[in-house]
C-alpha cells in the first residue's frame, strides 16, 4: 500500500491576516516534497498546523486514510508527524541518547536503564553512519550534528512524516551534503518528507515534487524534474498588481543627498554602501535574515559598527546610542512593532511622546497639556481609531499600532529627516497597507528621506523609488522602480554567490 | 469625532488594581469594629489608626524603594538585609566606637548606597538577573554585618545596644505628644515618590522601561542610568527604614526586619505593581501596606493568635494574587494578546 499524507481545504486566519486559504496537496511515501513560496506565503503556518502547534480554522489532514486532528504537538508526534524546525528543540545540556529517547526513556524497576538506552541509541547512530557518541551532551556537538540528532529523534519515534523547515540555513556545504544523504536514506525507507527552503538550488538537488504557495494560497504542484528556476520564480511571484499602487501619489522631486553609507561592516553585514536623497523612498528587499534590519540598526546606533562611515547631510556622524541618532533626526520603526516598537500596556500618548519626554516638560513635571495636543495631532493626522488618547496600545489593531509609531516620529515635537521603516506592513490588513503606502509617499513629499524595508516584493518595488537588494549581509544589486520586476529582484535576493 | 479626551481620573481609579483593596480595607474596618467588642476591645479609635500607621512607616520606606524599582522591571531581594545592616552599623559606630550620631548615620547610609550601586553594576554591567544578583548581595551583606557585629573578644553579638538620645528621638519623636513624626515622614515620602513616578519625565521613563525595555532603548531612553538610580534608591530606602527601626528599638540587631523582607514587595504587588514591571504606583503600594497592617492590627485587637493571623494573611495574599492573575488573563484573552 502506498503511504500518503493528504491536506485539503486548510485555512487559517490570524487577526488581520488570512495566513492560509483553502490549501491542499498530497505527499506520497518515498518522495521528498518541497514547499516553496515567498516570505509570508504561509509555509511556516502550514508546518505549525502539521506539528499541532496551531489549529486550522478549516480543513482536513489525512494520513493513510485516517483523518487526524491534533489538540497539541504531542498528538501530532503520536500520529507519526515530526517537524524539524530551524530553531532546534533539543535539551542542550542532556546527552545525545537522552535527547533521542526523550519522552520514551527505557526504564527498569523505575530507574533509567542506561545500558539499553545507550545500546539502542548506538544502533540508530550506526544506521545513519554518524560519528556521534551517545553520551555527549548535545551542546558540545556541531550545529549539523545537532540537527542530525533531531532527525534521529524523528526516526526513533518511527515518524512516517518528517518535515524540515529551512534545514540548511545554518549549515556549511559539507554539512549540507551529510544532511542530503540522510534525507535520501529516509526516502529509501519510504518516509513522507516535506522540505521547506528558499534555496532553489537545493530544491532541485534533493526534492522530487514541488508545491508552490503564494499569499496563503496553493499555486501549483509540479514534478521537480519537469520545471526550472525561472518558472518557479514566476509561480512564486505571479499575481496582478492591484490598483493600490496605480493610485499612489508619489514624490518625484528628490533633493540633496541626505544619507551616505560607505563600506559599513558590522558583525552581521559586510561592506554595505548606499546613499539616499531627501524626498526619496529607498526600498530594501531581500529574504528574511539578509541583513537589512542589521544595517538599519547600525545606522541608528543600536548595534556596534566595526568599520565604515555614515554621513548625514554631508557630515560624518557616529551614533553610540539610539538617542544620538534620534537627536540627529533619524527615526526607526522597528521590524517587530510589538517587541521593539511599542510599550504595549501603556497609552497611545505615552507611546507617542516616549522619545521626546525632554520636550514635553514644565518643570518639575511633564507638560500634560502639550503632550495631549501632540497626541491628538497624531491621532487626527493618521486617523488612528481610538476613543481616548490614553487607550493602551495593546487594544489597538496592528494597523493602528503602526500608525502610533509613525505618529511618534512625525509629530511636531521632532524634526525627523530620515525615517527608517522596517517591515511596516507586516501583519496588517490590505486596506491599512494602502493607507501606509500613501503616508510613506506623503512623508517623502514633506522632504523626508525614507528607507522602506519589506519582504513583500510587490510592495517594495511599487512603493520605493529605488530598490536595494541584500543577501547574506551584502548588497547584491540595485534596481530603479521603472525597471524593477519581481523576478529581477527575487533573482538578486536568491543569487548564489 | 473631534474631542479626544482622557479617561476620567475617577474611572481610572475605579479600574485600578488598588480599588478592590480599598473596598477590602473598608470591609475589614467594619468587620473588626463589629468583632472587637467580643474581646472587650475597641477597634475604631484614633489610637488604633495611629498605631497602624506607625507600624507601617518602616515597611513603608521599604515599599517605596522596592516599588519604584519593580515598576521598572527590576527587583531587589537585599533591601531588608541592607536595612538590618544600617541598624547594626549605626549601633556599632555609636555604641562601640563612640562616633557622633550624625557620623554614624552618614556612614550607614553611604554603605546602603554602595550596596545599591553594586547591585546596579551586577545587573547592568555583568547582565546578571536582578533576582540572583541581589540575593547574592544579600548573603554577602549579611556576612559583612556579622563581621561588624563581632566584638573585641571575638564574640558575635546578635544585637548591639547603644545609648544616644538624639538618635533615639528620630524614630520616637511624637508631634504634640501623640503623632509620631515617622508617620509624617513616610507620608511625605509616599507623596514625593508618587508625584515623581506619575508626573515627571523620570517617572514616565521608569514605566516605559518597565513596560518594554527594548522599545524604550530604541526610543532613546537611557535605561541604564534609570536602573542605577532605582537600585541605589531602593537600597537607600532600605537604609532609611533601618535607621528608623534601630532608633525605635535603641539597638542594632542582626535579625532586624527579617519578617519585613517581603512585606514591602507584597504590598507593592498587592497594590498593582506587577513583577513584570510597567504598571502600578505609589498609591497602590500604600494601600497594599495599609491592608496588610490593618489586618494584622485588627486580628491582634480581636484576640486572634498570631499563628492564625499568619495563616490568614498568607491566604489573603494568595487570594489577591489569584484575583490579579485571573483578571489579567481575562484581559489578555479579550485582546487576543
Amino acid at each position: 500500500m502506498e503511504q500518503y499524507l493528504e491536506l485539503s481545504g486548510i485555512s487559517k486566519a490570524f487577526p488581520g491576516v488570512q495566513a492560509l486559504k483553502d490549501v491542499g496537496f498530497r505527499a506520497t511515501g518515498g518522495k521528498v516534497l518541497a514547499l516553496l513560496g515567498e516570505n509570508g506565503a504561509g509555509k511556516s503556518t502550514l508546518l505549525k498546523i502539521l506539528s499541532g502547534d496551531i489549529k486550522p480554522d478549516e480543513g482536513k489532514i489525512v494520513l493513510n486514510g485516517r483523518e487526524l486532528s491534533f489538540r497539541s504537538p504531542h498528538d501530532a508526534l503520536k500520529s507519526g508527524i515530526s517537524v524539524i524546525y530551524q530553531e532546534r528543540q533539543l535539551m542542550s545540556a542532556m546527552s545525545v541518547m537522552e535527547n533521542i529517547f526523550a519522552g520514551d526513556i527505557p526504564v527498569k524497576n523505575g530507574i533509567v536503564d542506561y545500558k539499553t538506552l545507550k545500546r539502542e541509541t548506538k544502533k540508530i547512530i550506526d544506521q545513519f553512519g554518524l560519528p556521534i557518541d551517545p553520551e555527549t551532551p548535545v551542546m558540545f556537538l556541531s550545529i549539523a550534528h545537532q540537527q542530525m540528532v533531531e532527525i534521529m529523534k524523528a526516526y526513533r519515534r518511527d515518524s512516517l512524516v518528517i518535515a524540515f523547515d529551512e534545514p540548511t540555513a545554518p549549515l556549511t556545504d559539507t554539512e549540507i551534503e551529510i544532511l542530503f544523504n540522510l534525507i535520501r536514506r529516509l526516502k529509501e525507507q519510504g518516509k513522507i518528507i516535506l522540505y521547506v527552503s528558499h534555496r532553489l538550488k537545493e530544491i532541485f538537488e534533493v526534492t522530487d515534487e514541488i508545491v508552490v504557495l503564494k499569499d496563503g494560497r496553493f499555486v501549483t504542484h509540479v514534478n521537480t524534474a519537469e520545471t526550472n528556476e525561472q518558472d518557479l520564480i514566476k509561480y512564486m511571484v505571479g499575481r496582478d498588481i492591484g490598483d493600490t499602487y496605480a493610485n499612489l501619489s508619489r514624490n518625484d522631486k528628490h533633493g540633496d543627498v541626505l544619507l551616505e553609507v560607505n563600506n559599513l561592516t558590522t558583525y552581521a553585514v559586510h561592506d554595505v554602501s548606499f546613499s539616499l536623497r531627501k524626498g526619496e523612498v529607498l526600498g530594501f528587499a531581500g529574504l528574511v535574515g539578509a541583513g537589512r534590519t542589521e544595517v538599519m540598526r547600525a545606522i541608528f546606533g543600536a548595534d556596534p559598527i566595526i568599520s565604515g562611515e555614515i554621513k548625514l547631510e554631508g557630515k560624518k556622524v557616529e551614533f553610540k546610542t539610539p538617542k544620538d541618532a534620534i537627536d540627529a533626526g533619524i527615526a526607526l520603526c522597528p521590524e517587530d512593532r510589538k517587541e521593539q516598537g511599542l510599550v504595549l500596556w501603556r497609552s497611545i500618548e505615552d507611546n507617542i511622546i516616549m522619545p521626546f519626554l525632554d520636550k514635553v516638560r514644565k518643570w518639575p513635571f511633564l507638560d500634560f497639556k502639550k503632550s495631549e495636543r501632540v497626541t491628538i495631532e497624531a491621532i487626527k493626522k493618521y486617523d488612528i481609531k481610538t476613543p481616548t488618547i490614553d487607550k493602551i496600545v495593546v487594544e489597538l489593531s496592528g494597523g493602528n499600532q503602526q500608525k502610533v509609531i509613525l505618529g511618534r516620529w512625525t509629530s511636531s515635537l521632532v524634526n525627523t529627516k530620515l525615517l527608517i521603516l522596517d517591515e511596516p506592513t507586516k501583519g496588517i490588513d490590505v486596506g491599512t497597507k494602502a493607507e501606509i503606502y500613501q503616508m510613506v509617499c506623503d512623508l517623502a513629499k514633506e522632504g523626508l528621506g525614507v528607507i522602506f524595508i519589506s519582504s513583500e516584493l510587490t510592495e517594495v518595488i511599487n512603493v520605493a523609488d529605488r530598490i536595494i537588494v541584500m543577501k547574506d549581509g551584502t548588497i547584491t544589486g540595485e534596481v530603479l522602480r521603472e525597471e524593477a520586476t519581481e523576478e529581477k529582484v527575487l533573482a538578486l535576493a536568491m543569487a548564489s554567490n | 469625532m473631534d474631542n479626544f479626551t482622557r479617561i476620567s481620573t475617577f474611572k481610572k481609579a475605579i479600574r485600578s488594581k488598588a480599588f478592590p483593596l480599598l473596598i477590602l480595607f473598608v470591609i475589614m474596618i467594619v468587620l473588626f469594629t463589629a468583632l472587637a467588642p467580643l474581646n472587650d476591645a475597641n477597634f475604631l479609635t484614633t489610637r488604633t489608626f495611629i498605631s497602624i500607621l506607625r507600624d507601617l512607616s518602616v515597611p513603608g520606606f521599604l515599599a517605596i524603594g522596592a516599588g519604584c524599582l519593580m515598576v521598572s522591571g527590576g527587583i531587589d531581594l537585599s533591601q531588608a538585609t541592607v536595612a538590618a545592616m544600617t541598624g547594626v552599623t549605626i549601633a556599632v559606630s555609636v555604641g562601640w566606637w563612640n562616633l557622633p550620631w550624625y557620623a554614624a548615620v552618614i556612614i550607614a547610609l553611604l554603605i546602603a548606597l554602595c550596596i545599591g550601586l553594586v547591585n546596579a553594576i551586577l545587573v547592568n554591567e555583568l547582565n546578571m538577573m536582578p533576582f540572583i544578583a541581589t540575593m547574592a548581595m544579600s548573603t554577602v551583606t549579611r556576612a559583612v554585618m556579622m563581621l561588624i557585629a563581632t566584638d573585641q573578644t571575638g564574640q558575635m553579638q546578635g544585637s548591639i545596644n547603644y545609648n544616644n538620645p538624639t538618635l533615639t528621638l528620630i524614630g520616637n519623636y511624637e508631634i504634640g505628644g501623640f503623632l509620631p513624626a515617622t508617620i509624617i515622614a513616610m507620608i511625605i515620602a509616599f507623596i514625593f515618590y508618587g508625584l515623581l513616578l506619575s508626573k515627571t519625565k523620570f517617572g514616565r521613563s521608569v514605566y516605559l522601561i518597565g513596560g518594554n525595555p527594548m522599545a524604550a532603548r530604541l526610543a532613546g531612553i537611557n535605561s541604564k542610568k534609570t536602573s542605577y538610580i532605582l537600585f541605589m534608591n531602593c537600597s537607600l530606602m532600605g537604609g532609611l527604614a533601618g535607621l528608623i527601626y534601630t532608633s525605635r528599638v535603641k539597638q542594632g540587631s542582626l535579625s532586624a526586619m527579617a519578617t519585613d523582607q517581603f512585606t514591602g514587595l507584597t504590598a507593592a504587588i498587592l497594590g498593582g505593581i506587577s513583577f513584570g514591571g510597567g504598571s502600578g504606583g505609589m498609591g497602590g503600594a500604600f494601600i497594599g501596606l495599609l491592608v496588610i497592617k490593618t489586618f494584622n492590627k485588627g486580628m491582634t485587637i480581636i484576640g486572634a493568635s498570631s499563628y492564625v493571623t499568619n495563616v490568614l494573611s498568607g491566604a489573603l495574599l494568595l487570594a489577591a494574587l489569584s484575583f490579579d492573575y485571573y483578571s489579567q488573563r481575562r484581559q489578555r484573552k479579550r485582546i487576543g494578546a
